[in-house]
């Protein structure tokens, strides 16, 4: 008896000195991420980009190496500027991540003169999907039939366009949209959300509005508004004129761009999974299925495409900030 | 939309018809009915605690919903958003803290009764008032829903600048023998609503660079302050507690006051139809809406000098209205995707999520999804008054607590509400300035109706006004071409001239008497 129970000690001891090794096991597992990783989103719950992150995160989750939770933070002061702020200060150790809206970020910070942050020191991580272009719509009960209509109409008077606050990516699309196509308009300014402007051309407040595509189909689709002209350079909207035929191929750089990026300096592997398990969630089919739905183009692209995006959208805003920025 | 003939009409109303039910039968379901519920408590306890309101409880809830039935979620937050108003009249009357900004207009009287002890009287009535509020709006949505889309695009800017100017000036003719008082405190409060970035010609007003001041002044940390923050100085002043007679809250006072509100019946219904008929128009939000049901009862009222010393109608009027508007404040929302506040944007995120895009397809691709939630939102404002009322006999004791252990809590509640509304240390600081301004409001005899009415509509009357400017080439014309415009116009009209008929009928009423008296 004694020696089977001697035994036993050894054994037991044996799996014991085996079964401590097993935390060397676990710790050639990924060490990133060890705990849950926040999602900033610089505007307030329940608009388009808070929306994007919502859809996106849950399923960008499964896709990372260990098992930990993407948290939606909201911070939406001061426009937006305070949680890109706080996304720049955060811990470059890939535990805070943040949606940002380019050209939005480059408009707010010439309008704010804010120094808080530089857009160009970010660490990109990717973009969710393909920038939304835009197009010209009027109202349903318009008289204006095509975009020569419209070119008509601005020969004898300006053309009254609805757009959101000056701080607005829609209003920079249609500033500058206008001036390449040579429009003559009179801006009406200060609609706030993103349908209420589109909303006002249906009421007939204005003449006409330029609105982002997955904005515009919604009403396109309900019968409300038709579409004039197409911002693309290949028009997705059958009979209708693009930047190709309109001769301003410039126009198809105006595009608002869901970016996401993590503060200055993450390191590349951290980066690299983060980036992949974005690739990887827009690809998934209950995000394409989504997206497809609701007009929004998914597809992913590389932290070397995204920077070469924010630095081409930086230069073409910069030509022309003295459009955009008050007198 | 656009091409209904007669015969679309008739097939949409019996489509109409079968679908209100369809959405009353996918109700009717146990675990549906338990996501009503849950919304429920969860929009009561959010309700009730300032600065949070269905803002948040949505927002915190969005991820919660993801593996739900886009049905069920709808249920949820039907559940949620019905019984937020309930909330935040209990703590309003109780510590004179509105739990959401429209429940500022229950402080008014509701916190007077609950110090002349009849705290349970109050809740009630604001119960019952809820209630009824709801069925009557749901019943008006549900009349007006077929040619809801239509009615929204009849108001845009020019209508809407004049609907603000109507409401300030119905608040201001309320504030009776203060009317000087009114406007200067109006005018304060119109100058803050500018401080912000002007989003009509760019360029920021009166931020001095701070960025939070970008927004401009945030509401409910400035309400907050006005009410919760002042009261509690006023109370630490004061000493004592917040119920000052001595007697304790009896319970009959409760049945009693569910009662109070039949006797009130055109108070419900006047209070009823302003939130629903409002509430349809994107631009004035809850928080208007309240205060307009309140000045509207008051001046209609025969002896409007009781109001805001603990008239029980000066509750029952904003709270019908707060709850008929909750209603109608989802057409709008649903219809255009225009979210009329930030609760119903919050929403819309959560429908987004759900796959159904607000817009003229909601209407007809969703429609039992619709009826479902109304349903539900008006199931979970009756159940809720209710509730709140199982609840009432212990919180009135809440006013029975000396300062000594009211005020602090009080304080840091409402510090800690206003915080967590955006994680922002800035709400704390305006806090305690609106506290502050609202005590010497208080102790100076300022009506603070008015300047929460300036406050809220300041910034959005000076857009409707910047754009109507710009629609009509700078001519004043456009307010002339416009029958709505025309309408508004007249009314505002009737309203400041009201007074002096008043006065100049109260003389000739004077003069007859006293003909009469030295008669034969």
């Amino acid at each position: 008896m004694q020696d089977i129970t001697r035994r036993n000690v050894v054994i037991g001891a044996g799996a014991a000195a085996s079964a401590l090794t097993f935390p060397g096991v676990a710790r050639s597992a990924p060490a990133f991420p060890a705990k849950n990783i926040q999602f900033v989103i610089p505007y307030a719950p329940g608009g388009g980009f808070d929306v994007y992150v919502r859809i996106v995160a849950p399923v960008m989750e499964k896709y990372l190496p260990n098992k930990v939770t993407i948290v939606p933070v909201n911070v939406p002061s001061g426009g937006g500027s305070r949680g890109v702020a706080q996304l720049y200060r955060a811990k470059p150790d890939g535990y805070t991540i943040g949606i940002l809206n380019i050209p939005g970020m480059f408009i707010l910070q010439q309008q704010q003169g804010s120094g808080a942050y530089d857009l160009a020191k970010f660490s990109w991580i990717g973009a969710m999907g393909e920038g939304e272009r835009y197009v010209i719509n009027v109202g349903a009960k318009s008289p204006l039939k095509t975009f020569a209509d419209l070119k008509a109409l601005s020969a004898k008077r300006p053309i009254k366009l609805s757009v959101t606050g000056p701080e607005g990516t829609a209003y920079a699309a249609s500033v500058i949209g206008t001036q390449l196509l040579g429009l003559r308009t009179q801006l009406i300014t200060g609609y706030k959300g993103s349908a209420d402007y589109v909303v006002a051309a249906v009421r007939g407040d204005s003449d006409a509005v330029i609105a982002a595509i997955p904005t515009s189909m919604r009403f396109v689709r309900g019968g409300t508004v038709r579409v004039l002209a197409s911002f693309e350079a290949k028009s997705s909207f059958p009979g209708v004129p693009d930047a190709t035929t309109l001769g301003q191929p410039d126009l198809d750089n105006i595009s608002v761009e869901r970016v996401v990026a993590g503060p200055p300096g993450i390191p590349p592997e951290v980066q690299n999974t983060l980036s992949v398990a974005l690739a990887k969630a827009l690809a998934d089919p209950v995000v394409v299925k989504w997206a497809k739905e609701n007009d929004v183009v998914m597809r992913s692209k590389t932290p070397q495409e995204t920077t070469q995006l924010v630095a081409q959208q930086r230069a073409f805003f910069d030509k022309w900030k003295k459009y955009l920025t008050p007198s | 939309m656009f091409a209904a003939g007669e015969e679309h009409r008739q097939k949409g109303i019996c489509l109409m018809l079968e679908m209100w039910l369809g959405g009353l039968q996918g109700l009717l379901h146990l675990d549906v009915l338990g996501f009503v519920f849950l919304g429920m408590v969860i929009g009561l306890v959010f309700g009730a605690i300032p600065g949070l309101g269905g803002t948040t409880a949505i927002a915190l809830l969005m991820p919660l919903t993801y593996g739900l039935e886009p049905f069920t979620a709808l249920a949820l937050a039907g559940g949620v958003m019905g019984a937020v108003p309930m909330g935040g009249s209990i703590t309003s009357i109780l510590l004179n803290t509105p739990g959401t900004a429209p429940n500022a207009a229950t402080c008014l009287d509701g916190h007077p009764l609950a110090q002349q002890g009849k705290a349970g009287l109050a809740i009630g009535a604001a119960g019952s008032a809820n209630a009824i509020g709801a069925i009557i709006g749901t019943v008006s949505v549900l009349a007006v829903l077929p040619i809801a889309s239509d009615l929204v695009l009849m108001f845009g800017p020019p209508e809407f600048f004049l609907m603000g100017l109507f409401a300030l000036a119905i608040v201001a003719t309320a504030t009776r023998g203060k009317m000087l008082r009114g406007l200067v405190v109006g005018a304060l409060g119109l100058m803050i609503a500018f401080v912000g970035f002007n989003d009509v010609a760019g360029g920021e007003r009166f931020t001095y660079g701070i960025e939070y001041l970008w927004d401009g002044i945030h509401l409910v940390p400035a309400l907050i302050g006005l009410f919760a923050v002042a009261e509690m100085i006023h109370l630490m002043v004061k000493g004592g507690s917040v119920a000052q007679s001595g007697s304790p809250v009896k319970i009959t006072k409760m049945t009693a006051g569910l009662l109070e509100v039949f006797k009130h019946m055109p108070t419900v219904i006047r209070g009823s139809l302003i939130g629903t008929i409002v509430g349809a128009i994107p631009g004035l939000g809850g928080t208007v809406v309240a205060f307009l049901s309140y000045s509207v009862t008051a001046q209609a009222s025969k002896n409007p000098e009781s109001f805001g010393k603990g008239n029980i109608q000066g509750v029952i009027a904003p709270e019908a209205a707060i709850c008929a508007h909750d209603c109608s404040a989802l057409i709008p929302t649903l219809t255009f995707g225009i979210p009329a506040g930030a609760e119903m944007a919050v929403f819309m995120g959560l429908l987004i999520i759900h796959g159904m895009q607000p817009g003229p397809l909601m209407l007809r691709d969703h429609q039992v999804e619709i009826y479902g939630l109304i349903w539900a939102l008006t199931a979970s404002c009756v159940l809720a008054s209710f509730v709140g009322l199982l609840f009432v006999k212990p919180l009135a004791k809440i006013t029975q607590l000396d300062s000594g252990i009211l005020v602090p809590l009080v304080l840091s509640t409402a510090f800690a509400g206003s915080f967590a509304i955006d994680m922002a240390i800035e709400n704390v600081i305006v806090t305690a300035v609106f506290g502050c301004l609202g005590y010497l409001m208080m102790r100076y005899d300022y009506p603070r109706l008015m300047i929460v009415v300036a406050l809220v509509l300041g910034a959005n009357t000076e857009r409707n006004f910047h754009q109507s400017m710009l629609m009509g080439e700078g001519g004043w014309s456009i307010f002339l071409n416009r029958p709505i415009s025309v309408g508004l116009m007249i009314a505002i009209a009737a309203v400041l001239c009201l007074p002096i008929f008043r006065g100049v009928f109260n003389q000739l009423r004077v003069r007859k008497l006293a003909a009469e008296r030295s008669g034969p």
